[in-house]
């Protein structure tokens, strides 16, 4: 239990992190983004515009011209971002100990599983499109290095990500890929969950027929729980909200909503 | 001299007005009044002369008017305590201004027997009225200014403690002060009494009233300063001006002691105040506590690369009306807040915890609250604490707290 106490700061221009939509306001801010997503930030730090950022925004010029140095010196930008959160003060010595210990680590995974891992984080923050063309460079590299383990990882989340900005036939064809790099009803109980979506798109005969009944009939039941589950979600309770308003104020909500809705897809696109 | 230093005394029967070091000074009523034919408006004995000749309306006891957010009805029109106290305020500082010959007030320090926060909000009030700016005008009570009378006198006269009566139409107050060396910084305690024993000074007119008077002083003065050792006693007030009427009390506070007549202490007092708060440094570099001041410290247990740590939110000594803080803080895995309080005696500690209901519970360390702190007098500390959000990560709830600790 403790308080710490805040720097005066007064960001007129906040630095935007893209793949969180989430404008940094304060050091404290910036210190708990790069703690909880380090994969966002830790190839980031010899960038001038966040060493720029630290210095005009967050008024912490001495910092940030340590920075500058340790990036002409070629040290990793991880240590340049450990040096940032340091000063910051905002995390105590054994919490900074546990995070470079997580940086670490991650620094240690291969080239394609660290590009995989980066990749997934996109898809978490909902940036699909940016996750599709990161997935499909790893493909390429994955391909030449014959790692079919990790290329079926990777068509998968390939196919989720097409499934969820609504392209299903290319969803289909990344599981389909995927079922080709690895037997796994799963990747098989989302192509049939994708026929239940589109009505245009069938399976495969081959796989059909590695269907049982039960097996269907439990996918069905599935199915039917997700689509009961998503009647209850939060968002449309206020959709259904919006709709029991006056008209002038159903008009004002939907607006917002739609604008809402667009952004949201515009950003995943 | 660039602008005016000035200290000036306010009292409901007189006002005094020092300039510089005491170089000059005017001492007159505090009343005002308006001409009942012209928009004329007069102070002091003019006023008096006015009303007497029945050409004016005269209203008195300003500061109690202030205090009580008091009227006055002058010719049909209803005036605001504020109102007619900036109109008498400015024709006392016009006497400085045409005496030196310039409009600028460089500082000015108002001294009141007991400055209360409606007093406090006037007189800023007026301030831009009196053409003072911002920054240049500072309100304090008569036990800090006697303080730094004291203060600004040779050394020897405040080595022990130091008395003073006050003895002034509206009352009888004696005035106490000691010097605490040793400390981190050398301490200076100042206590203000108000007697009972007051009298009116009318009675002064008459041989038998002026030996009653004597009596009663007589009286206090055993009382006070019994099994006590004095450096100096100072003499007050209008009831002081003269001292042929109080020859027992004379004889009791001359015996081993050395004693002041100043009748125009508050407003020297005032006046040094505002000299030294010109300067880059103060000529005072001590822990001043009185009337008007904090007599404790407001602290907070901070976390500080990776140490505790204790951050100051008030400090004694401080103005009450002057101290106060803001700052933003981050509350890791704790709803509360805790102050711990320092009296000048260390055993007096305390800790007074504020629980945060109401607010959110969030990630760790992603709670940012602003914490206001100010005070309502020298022993009510007001705490406002806000939930700021954590960015566009959690949004503010608008969730607030208000709460008054007496400290």
């Amino acid at each position: 239990m403790s308080v710490i106490v805040c720097r005066p700061e007064q960001v007129t221009r906040p630095y935007y992190v893209e793949d969180l939509g989430v404008n940094i306001y304060s050091s404290q801010e910036f210190c708990y983004a790069i703690y909880h997503h380090p994969m966002l930030f830790m190839d980031k730090f010899r960038d001038q515009d966040i060493i720029d950022f630290i210095r005009d925004q967050l008024g912490m010029g001495f910092v940030a011209a340590r920075m500058e140095q340790r990036v002409k010196s070629g040290e990793k930008s991880e240590e340049v971002m450990f040096l940032f959160m340091q000063e910051c003060d905002y995390y105590t010595a054994a919490e900074m100990n546990r995070f470079r210990q997580t940086v670490t680590s991650l620094k240690k995974l291969p080239p394609l599983e660290y590009a995989k891992k980066k990749t997934d984080y996109l898809v978490e923050f909902k940036q699909y499109g940016r996750a599709i063309a990161d997935y499909q460079a790893i493909l390429e590299a994955a391909g030449e290095k014959k790692d079919d383990f990790l290329a079926c990882l990777v068509w998968n989340n390939l196919g989720a990500c097409y499934a969820r900005i609504f392209q299903f036939q290319k969803a289909m064809d990344a599981y389909d890929k995927a079922y080709g790099k690895k037997k796994d009803l799963d990747i098989l109980e989302k192509m049939y969950h994708l026929t239940l979506l589109d009505s245009g798109l069938e399976l495969k005969e081959r796989y059909q027929s590695l269907m049982s009944p039960e097996l269907k009939e439990k996918w069905d039941k599935d199915f039917e729980e997700a689509g009961a589950k998503a009647e209850e979600s939060a968002q449309l309770k206020k959709l259904k909200d919006l709709f029991q308003k006056d008209s002038v104020k159903r008009g004002e909500g939907a607006a917002k909503l739609v604008e809402e809705w667009k952004q949201e897809f515009r950003s995943m696109a | 001299m660039d602008g005016l230093i000035l200290g000036l005394d306010l009292c409901d029967a007189y006002t005094q007005v020092v300039c510089g070091q005491g170089d000059k000074s005017w001492t007159l009523p505090t009343v005002v009044c308006k001409k009942k034919t012209e928009d004329l408006w007069l102070v002091g004995e003019a006023a008096y002369a006015s009303a007497l000749a029945g050409d004016g309306v005269i209203v008195d006891k300003l500061v109690k008017l202030v205090k009580k957010d008091g009227t006055a009805t002058i010719g049909g029109v209803k005036y605001g305590g504020m109102q007619l106290l900036s109109r008498f305020l400015m024709q006392v500082l016009e006497l400085a201004r045409k005496e030196y010959g310039t409009d600028h007030v460089e500082r000015l320090v108002i001294t009141a027997a007991k400055v209360d926060q409606r007093l406090l909000a006037c007189l800023f009030k007026c301030r831009e009225y009196l053409g003072v700016a911002e920054g240049n005008m500072s309100v304090i009570s008569h036990t800090e200014s006697f303080m730094y009378y004291v203060l600004s006198q040779k050394r020897e006269v405040w080595n022990n403690q130091i008395g003073m009566f006050d003895l002034s139409p509206d009352s009888l107050c004696y005035y106490e002060m000691k010097v605490l060396r040793g400390m981190r910084r050398t301490t200076v305690l100042a206590e203000r009494e108000e007697l009972e024993e007051s009298f009116s000074l009318d009675i002064l007119k008459t041989p038998a009233g002026a030996r009653l008077a004597d009596r009663i002083l007589c009286s206090c003065g055993s009382r006070l300063l019994q099994k006590k050792a004095f450096s100096s006693i100072f003499l007050t007030g209008k009831g002081f001006e003269e001292q042929e009427w109080a020859k027992e009390f004379m004889k009791l506070v001359c015996a081993r002691r050395r004693v002041f007549v100043e009748s125009a202490l508050f407003a020297l007092g005032a006046a040094y105040r505002a000299a030294d708060l010109t300067r880059e440094k103060t000529g005072y570099p001590y822990v001043c506590i009185c009337e008007g001041r904090l007599d404790s410290s407001v602290t907070m247990k901070v976390l500080h690369k990776d140490q505790e740590n204790q951050l100051v939110l008030a400090e004694a000594g401080e103005s009450w009306h002057e101290a106060g803080k803001e700052v933003e803080l981050i509350l890791d895995k704790q709803d509360y807040l805790e102050f711990i309080i320092t009296a000048m005696d260390p055993k007096k500690k305390k800790a007074v915890r504020l629980v945060l209901e109401g607010f959110p519970k969030r990630a760790e360390k992603t709670l940012r609250v602003l914490l206001k702190i100010g005070f309502l007098d020298e022993r009510t500390m007001t705490v406002m604490v806000r939930d700021q959000g954590f960015g566009d990560f959690f949004p503010s709830t608008g969730a607030s707290i208000r709460q008054e600790v007496m400290i």
